[in-house]
């Protein structure tokens, strides 16, 4: 029988490792547009490592803030200057 | 160049790893002493407590409590940066808005499609009044005036992006104007719930604080903790109840200046150039 706390540490784990790739994905990516949408999967990510170790008040002021508030800025932001990072 | 990125993935899971194993075996130097969380112990202990009148918030939030009454000072000053974050962005757009020039456009035609913004009627309803749900209730469940302000921003935010910014001045009438007023009341409103008691106190002729909540040793008013009944926990709900305005109010306020097309902010500025 597998222990509930195992299973809560597997999901950690798992969340770990997926905003590690995300973070990896949003660094190299020169359409900023996709670093951006990478960089929100990376803050899902902490939204559950949040929320499973019991921080369910940050758990909510993550989700509007690093999924809605601050993508819109950097997305305006990138409307108005340019969309493609120059290599180099 | 395809060795260079398997190297740059291979380094970053190294550290990763490396901070683990460095964690565990307590290589950063010693985890904080378990002496700490007597400190915890004595939060939870007193929250919502009336064997300890003196020291007991009267919330069961235990978070919150610590946020806005055994810490509540931290939190002020945050909402002051916060307050200063949106002077300087007003102070740098100063001069561009949108406030005229409404009347011959054709709102309908600017934004998404039909059905994105039928979906986001739809959405909009919902997400103020989950957000209201996560701010008034923040003394009880998990939550604030932050977190349910900053959750309420996305539905104006919605709006200008599917909507078009037009469509939000000109025919919701959330203009920078009302936005600042929004925001000056919620600031207001946080600045005169950290005097009530003190206020208060003065009106009867006894001892009270600046920021005080729940009845003390020394100083024996505070605000009722409960209200027909139902729970405020004092302070706790005004403070939540001013600090959702005021979130809410700052973040849409600069959604609608960044959202303002580049053509008009460059008018502006090209004024100012030719000192107009």
């Amino acid at each position: 029988m597998i222990e509930p706390k195992l299973i809560s540490y597997l999901f950690m784990a798992v969340a770990g490792a997926l905003s590690l790739i995300a973070t990896y994905l949003a660094v190299i990516e020169k359409d900023l547009v996709k670093a951006v949408i990478y960089s929100a999967i990376q803050s899902t990510a902490y939204t559950i490592l949040f929320y499973l170790l019991m921080a369910p008040d940050i758990a909510l002021v993550y989700i509007p803030v690093a999924v809605g508030l601050y993508p819109a800025v950097v997305f305006f932001l990138i409307k108005k200057t340019e969309r493609f990072e120059e290599s180099g | 160049m395809r060795l260079g990125r398997y190297l740059q993935a291979f380094s970053l899971v190294a550290l990763a790893v490396l901070l683990a194993v460095a964690l565990t075996y307590k290589g950063l130097g010693d985890l904080p002493n378990p002496a700490v969380r007597d400190l915890a112990l004595w939060y939870l202990y007193t929250t919502l407590n009336p064997e300890v009148p003196n020291m007991t918030v009267m919330s069961p939030e235990a978070v919150t409590a610590i946020v806005w009454d055994y810490r509540g000072l931290d939190t002020l000053f945050e909402t002051m940066v916060f307050f200063l974050a949106i002077v300087g962005a007003l102070a740098i757009m100063r001069g561009i808005t949108l406030n005229e020039g409404g009347e011959g456009l054709h709102i309908e035609r600017y934004g998404l499609s039909l059905i994105t913004k039928t979906a986001t009627k739809l959405l909009v309803p919902l997400i103020i009044g989950v957000s209201a749900s996560i701010a008034l209730h923040g003394h009880l469940t998990p939550g604030g005036g932050f977190q349910g302000g900053s959750a309420a921003a996305v539905a104006p935010l919605l709006v200008l992006v599917i909507f078009s910014t037009y469509y939000v001045v000109f025919k919701l009438r959330l203009s920078e104007l009302s936005m600042i007023s929004l925001r000056t009341l919620g600031l207001m409103g946080i600045y005169m719930t950290s005097f009530a008691t003190l206020i208060l106190g003065l009106v009867i002729g006894v001892n009270a604080y600046i920021f005080q909540n729940m009845p003390k040793a020394n100083a024996f008013i505070g605000l009722p903790p409960a209200l027909g009944g139902s729970l405020i926990s004092g302070t706790l709900f005004f403070f939540n109840l001013f600090e959702f305005f005021a979130v809410a109010a700052g973040f849409t306020l600069v959604f609608i200046l960044l959202s303002i097309p580049e053509v008009k902010a460059r008018e502006v500025l090209k004024g100012e150039e030719h000192g107009h």
